[in-house]
């Protein structure tokens, strides 16, 4: 849809006045009663000083963030030295954010752990957070900054390993060479950046061409943008032999657009998601290009954060890895480590990724 | 383009011309969009392009209709992305995985859309309040129940639902069959309808309409109640047509839908509103969206080139080009640098 840039402002400004106003009623905190004083039983991360623990997402809008959140819940609740827990969602609007921080900070909160999603917009409030005296972990987008002065620990997740494990399945599975269309989130989007550099980092250019806009075409993770974005380059491209994705289960509203013009859906390689799985099992055989790879799309990097901030605030022992290495999770080809795995009596907006099954993901989406 | 020329006087010859003026400019830019295309960004124009942008454009003529509806009181709706949102995230939620339920779901969403629409109207209508601070609220009350229903999150479409928003009858997309009708009808209805003729003439001047005897507040909240039943129309269409949307869909809808009523020739002032041409100026802003992306130039320039034709297309309606020519060549020999007025 046509947006001005300042007119989108000024939607922007209107939604988050809504947004604001809705969010009085709707913030949701829960609490976890603490049941005993010793930590005997719970992970070495558990130390035994009392705290409470704040959980702040910059935009808390899809299922991918809501099995998150479950899964940051639930390594919360192995530690029953967290006393009491509250979440906050940012709704996508970077002020309120900010607001949410500096609200936890001001009522008192020992530890927390930020989904920092406006990236360095964000700094200023984990740096406040921090000089309060809170143990401060952002979490898998870069806020800026460095570690034990601006915030506790980083958390990040590796995306150039991502985009690396891509291209090694690309390398050996169109071993010719080929067009590549890369789809990522809003333009200059830290992930985006980092996967291509790990992608450019493993293909040779004489082979491998990338197609579209540099670095990637801007989706936005939104589907409407990304059905639209994929038609555009489908009119556009005789040829695109694999399209790398950072966000999987946005595609399948757009796939379905190579049937309309008669061509056959490519390989694809992205993070995995039951809608996802289901869609290549309903689709391979119509299709007889269409292979899937995916990597793990990383839930449980909430779960290394939680373990961090905990270990920091209550005495117990960090965890040692720094930084979340999403595992390579599905390959339809080689079928290792795991093959194309799609649960079609469970809801598509799970992710048999993450640690929790997905029997318990689909409670949650009830 | 359109040729006005003021040596024809006559006031219902002058009327027919700026009836059609609004269409006739709407369509000459899409036309020229069209053409741009085929020379600069053939891809933009290929039957894939238009067979996939169809849909979204048929959305956003819908949901603009709405919006024109309000425009055409001197009002403006700002409660477009709550409405479209809640619309979908009901569907989604309460028909989630059921293809039964989703006839029940759409009903309900309809009932919650009239009772926005009469909340509108009431505070817009009845106590005059101002319409970019009633509906900025309702949007907000919008959003809280969007919030209450779905946490954020968004569910899945039916398989029937968007069987039928993707579908299409000989080739023509369900969608594009869904706007057509709603232009259809809505135009009807406020062209030839007495009801509509007077809807029309309480926008163009309410004092002179509450002179004759108009229930002047009536037909400000209709103008309401009736967008509200074209935004759940698109936001039924656009859950089907995208198989996973978010819970805050609509946003990108609000500007939208004014643009396309300020391409389409609709004064933000009130009065005549011109509904064939609020549907064409969508598929204008929609098709606009196509080239920019079948250029494939850097997202910057994107957005340059989208700004840049937006202003081409809304200086093709505003500017007074008879009056341009008679002052350029009233200057006589000397050359006009600038045509400042």
């Amino acid at each position: 849809m046509f947006r001005p840039t300042s007119a989108h402002r000024l939607a922007a400004a209107s939604g988050a006045v809504a947004l604001m106003l809705a969010a009085c009623g709707g913030s949701s905190s829960d609490t976890t009663p603490a049941s005993g004083s010793t930590v005997a039983g719970a992970p070495s991360w558990c130390g035994s000083k009392k705290i409470t623990l704040g959980l702040t997402d910059g935009f808390g809008g899809n299922s991918w963030r809501l099995v998150t959140t479950a899964a940051a819940k639930n390594e919360i609740s192995k530690c029953p030295s967290v006393t009491d827990f509250t979440y906050a969602d940012g709704q996508g609007d970077t002020q309120k954010a900010i607001s949410d921080i500096q609200g936890l900070v001001a009522k008192g909160v020992d530890a927390l752990v930020v989904f920092p999603d406006a990236g360095n917009a964000i700094l200023p409030a984990l740096q406040s957070a921090k000089q309060a005296g809170v143990v401060t972990v952002p979490y898998r987008v870069n806020p800026g900054g460095k570690d034990g002065q601006d915030y506790d620990i980083w958390v990040g997740a590796d995306f150039v390993t991502d985009g690396k494990n891509w291209a090694n399945w690309i390398t050996k599975n169109l071993p010719n060479g080929g067009n590549m269309l890369f789809l990522s989130g809003p333009a200059g989007n830290s992930q985006g950046l980092d996967e291509r550099k790990g992608l450019e980092s493993v293909l040779d250019p004489a082979k491998y061409k990338f197609i579209g806009a540099r670095p990637f075409e801007v989706t936005n993770w939104d589907p409407a943008k990304t059905q639209q974005v994929l038609s555009a380059a489908i009119a556009k491209y005789p040829k695109i032999d694999v399209i790398v994705s950072d966000f999987g289960p946005s595609l399948v509203g757009a796939l379905p657009e190579f049937a309309k013009s008669g061509r056959s859906i490519p390989a694809l390689v992205t993070s995995d998601g039951n809608v996802l799985s289901c869609f290549w099992a309903k689709n391979k055989a119509a299709n007889p290009d269409f292979k899937l790879f995916t990597v793990a799309t990383g839930n449980d990097n909430a779960r290394l954060a939680v373990d961090w901030a905990v270990a920091l605030a209550t005495g117990g022992t960090p965890p040692v890895a720094k930084v979340f290495d999403a595992p390579v999770f599905e390959d339809s080809v080689s079928s290792t480590p795991h093959p194309v795995t799609c649960k079609s009596n469970l809801p598509g907006d799970i992710y048999l990724s993450a640690q929790m099954p997905g029997e318990e993901q689909a409670k949650l989406l009830k | 383009m359109t040729t006005t020329t003021d040596a024809v006087p006559g006031a219902a010859r002058r009327d027919r011309l700026l009836l059609s003026r609004g269409l006739a400019t709407v369509l000459g830019a899409l036309v020229l969009l069209i053409l741009a295309g085929v020379v600069v960004a053939p891809s933009s124009v290929s039957s894939g392009a238009i067979q996939s942008a169809l849909p979204f454009a048929a959305v956003l003529a819908i949901v603009a209709l709405g919006q024109t509806l309000v425009v055409m009181q001197g009002g403006i709706d700002l409660s477009v992305p709550g409405s479209v949102s809640l619309v979908i995230v009901i569907i989604t939620h309460e028909a989630y995985g059921d293809d039964s339920k989703v006839l029940p779901a759409a009903l309900a969403a309809l009932v919650v859309a009239l009772g926005a629409g009469l909340v509108n109207g009431l505070l817009i209508g009845r106590l005059g309040l101002n319409a970019i601070v009633a509906t900025l609220g309702t949007n907000a009350l919008l959003y809280a129940v969007v919030l209450r229903i779905s946490g954020g999150t968004p569910r899945q479409t039916t398989d029937l639902l968007a069987g039928v928003a993707n579908g299409d009858v000989v080739g023509i997309p369900n969608a594009v069959l869904f706007a057509t009708g709603a232009t259809v009808v809505t135009t009807l209805v406020v062209k030839k309808t007495v009801a509509g003729r007077r809807f029309e003439a309480v926008g163009a001047n309410g004092r002179a309409a509450w002179a004759t005897g108009l229930k002047v507040q009536r037909h400000r909240a209709g103008g309401y109640v009736g967008a509200q039943v074209l935004y759940w129309l698109g936001g039924l269409l656009l859950a089907g047509i995208l198989n996973k949307p978010t819970a805050y869909q609509g946003d990108a809808y609000l500007l939208a839908s004014v643009a396309a009523v300020v391409l389409g020739g609709t004064s933000l002032l009130g009065g005549r509103g011109n509904l064939a041409a609020t549907a064409v100026a969508a598929l204008f802003l929609t098709q606009l969206d196509q080239f920019v992306l079948a250029l494939g130039v850097d997202f910057a320039v994107k957005n340059l080139v989208q700004a840049a034709a937006f202003a081409i297309g809304v200086a093709l309606y505003t500017i007074d080009w008879g009056f341009l020519r008679r002052k350029l060549s009233g200057s006589g020999g000397s050359a006009p640098v600038t045509a400042t007025p």
